[in-house]
């Protein structure tokens, strides 16, 4: 035993293993902070460098659209009925020459949402998902209530960026 | 070479100390930062990145353009170097308070003789075994004479150092005893017993170098341990720069064992009561002690100014570039033990004080005099 602690002592085997974590730890940010081209941060300055997210990250719901321009949304209303806390109110209507329904009217109201992705999984069309935007703070209430035909914002395109970010690309 | 007159011999003496000075003026403050980022890094972090202060003024002024160099990789290391601009404004412009109950005479030159006795030192280290560059024939005094790459070639250049290196302690001692306060007394007390339980086992590990050697010159020293050692030197050295890194983190003050400032037992050790720029001596004589330790630990145990250390010179003497000795290889060792240091820092906690003098007294003493018997043996049969 003491023949042990004493080898241990005059080997520190222990202090080269926290050398080698901090030195391994070091190396990780001095060759990823900051870069754009890394893909994933260990940090970074978020707001003047653009901050990366998770490929599974849950940003806001957007309604997506097929190479034609169409709404790939068919108005089955699997999201509508799923959601948890009943945030999307879906109208469905008719277009000529589309065999299928249309909505004209989509509303989501983010201010309830709680960003669970229930409805991208029930879809069965793929025609939803969650971005990757995380920048969603907004200066009235009324911006949280999202449709397809706002000004500000609305459900096919970002939301534009507040002025606190430094980094608008 | 010509021989020197008395004037020339004192010009060139005071170009070489302007030059060290220099020389420390721009690497203190920049280990300074690198501690910072350093540290930071180590523990995912960013470090200093911007001073305090607001858009305008001063600060707003130094941290302009700091935004945008976070975008660049390169620039984005450096930055916050205004840090070190900002850290010797503070130090000079801070208010310096002298304790009414202080013994005023020993309080100030306290500061003064830790500082000195790290600054002297630097005589007689070699940072290049030979001219740097001649002066060119027409400058007034010195025209013609070579700038030697060490200030005095002192045939008992290691002994002068270890001896002054260890006036150093007398400043922090002093230094807590004038201030008439309990912490800083205590702190200079345990600084007294650590730095003199570590010098033992400090000077037996370069004692290693020097059996091997035969010489305390600086510059015979460090080119024997590069070029002349047996394969069987090699892992006696090695043992030995370890040792005598441990040793040399004891005596500084640092990580590890910085007993004498040991911030959550005694305020801030022995320089609880001082302020500005008396507390900035302190703070620069302990980081000119790093430098000279790092200095030391490069030269007699990584090869100095030879690129390989522990007798590997020699296999590469003929190679064009890499067999000469360079002034670079000898800044950048220096640099690497500084980083080590930081490193250290940021990964080993305070060791308790009975486990410090153990260390010091029960392991590398006697370690250390078996690694000196077998440099005997080395040397005898070589």
């Amino acid at each position: 035993m003491t023949m042990n602690k004493m080898l241990k002592t005059l080997i520190p085997i222990d202090i080269a293993k926290g050398l080698y974590l901090t030195g391994k730890h070091f190396l990780r940010v001095f060759s990823t902070a900051n870069r754009r081209k890394v893909t994933l941060h260990v940090c970074s300055e978020y707001p003047e460098v653009k901050a990366t997210v998770q490929p599974r990250f849950r940003g806001r719901l957007t309604l997506l659209k097929d190479e034609q321009g169409e709404i790939k949304c068919v108005c089955c209303l699997a999201c509508e009925k799923i959601c948890p806390t009943q945030v999307i109110t879906i109208e469905s209507g008719k277009k000529e020459g589309r065999k299928t329904k249309l909505p004209v009217r989509y509303d989501f109201e983010m201010e309830r949402c709680i960003f669970c992705e229930f409805c991208v999984e029930s879809c069965g069309f793929d025609s939803i998902i969650l971005n990757h935007q995380f920048e969603l703070a907004a200066y009235n209430r009324e911006d949280f209530s999202i449709g397809m035909l706002g000004r500000s914002q609305n459900m096919f395109e970002l939301t534009p960026v507040a002025d606190f970010s430094h980094d608008r690309s | 070479m010509q021989t020197m007159t008395l004037t020339q011999t004192c010009a060139m003496a005071i170009l070489q100390a302007v030059a060290v000075v220099i020389f420390i003026f721009i690497v203190v403050p920049l280990t300074t930062f690198a501690e910072r980022k350093v540290l930071g890094y180590l523990q995912d972090r960013l470090g200093a990145t911007r001073i305090a202060g607001g858009h305008t003024g001063l600060t707003g002024w130094l941290n302009r353009g700091m935004w945008r160099m976070g975008k660049v990789p390169f620039l984005s290391i450096v930055r916050g170097l205004p840090m070190f601009i900002g850290d010797i404004i503070k130090l000079l412009t801070k208010e310096d308070i002298i304790p009414t109950k202080a013994d005023r005479a020993m309080f100030i030159a306290a500061p003064a003789l830790s500082m000195i006795a790290s600054v002297v030192v630097f005589a007689a280290i070699s940072f290049y075994p030979g001219a740097l560059f001649t002066f060119p024939k027409g400058t007034p005094i010195l025209g013609g004479l070579p700038f030697q790459g060490f200030i005095t070639d002192m045939n008992v250049g290691l002994l002068f150092i270890l001896g002054i290196a260890s006036v150093g302690v007398y400043g922090i001692v002093l230094g807590a005893w004038a201030s008439n306060s309990k912490y800083p007394l205590l702190g200079g007390l345990r600084s007294a017993a650590q730095i003199v339980s570590y010098e033992v086992p400090l000077t037996l590990s370069l004692l290693t170098p020097v059996v091997l050697t035969g010489t305390l010159n600086f510059n015979e020293m460090t080119r024997k341990l590069a070029t002349e050692m047996p394969i069987t030197a090699v892992p006696l050295l090695f043992v030995g720069f370890f040792i005598y890194l441990t040793c040399g983190f004891a005596e500084t003050n640092r990580m590890p064992f910085d007993m004498p400032e040991a911030e959550n037992e005694l305020v801030a050790g022995f320089h609880t009561e001082y302020a500005g720029m008396k507390f900035g001596f302190f703070y620069l004589a302990e980081y000119i002690n790093m430098i000279v330790a790092s200095a030391l630990a490069s030269a007699f145990f990584l090869g100095g100014p030879f690129l390989l250390p522990f007798g590997l010179q020699k296999y590469i003497i003929d190679v064009p570039f890499l067999g000469k000795p360079n002034v670079l290889w000898f800044l950048l060792k220096i640099f690497f033990l500084l980083f080590t240091f930081i490193w250290v820092r940021g990964t080993i906690p305070r060791y308790r004080y009975d486990q410090i003098m153990a260390i010091a007294w029960k392991y590398l003493i006697p370690f250390t005099l078996v690694l000196v018997m077998l440099a005997a043996a080395v040397r005898y049969a070589a």
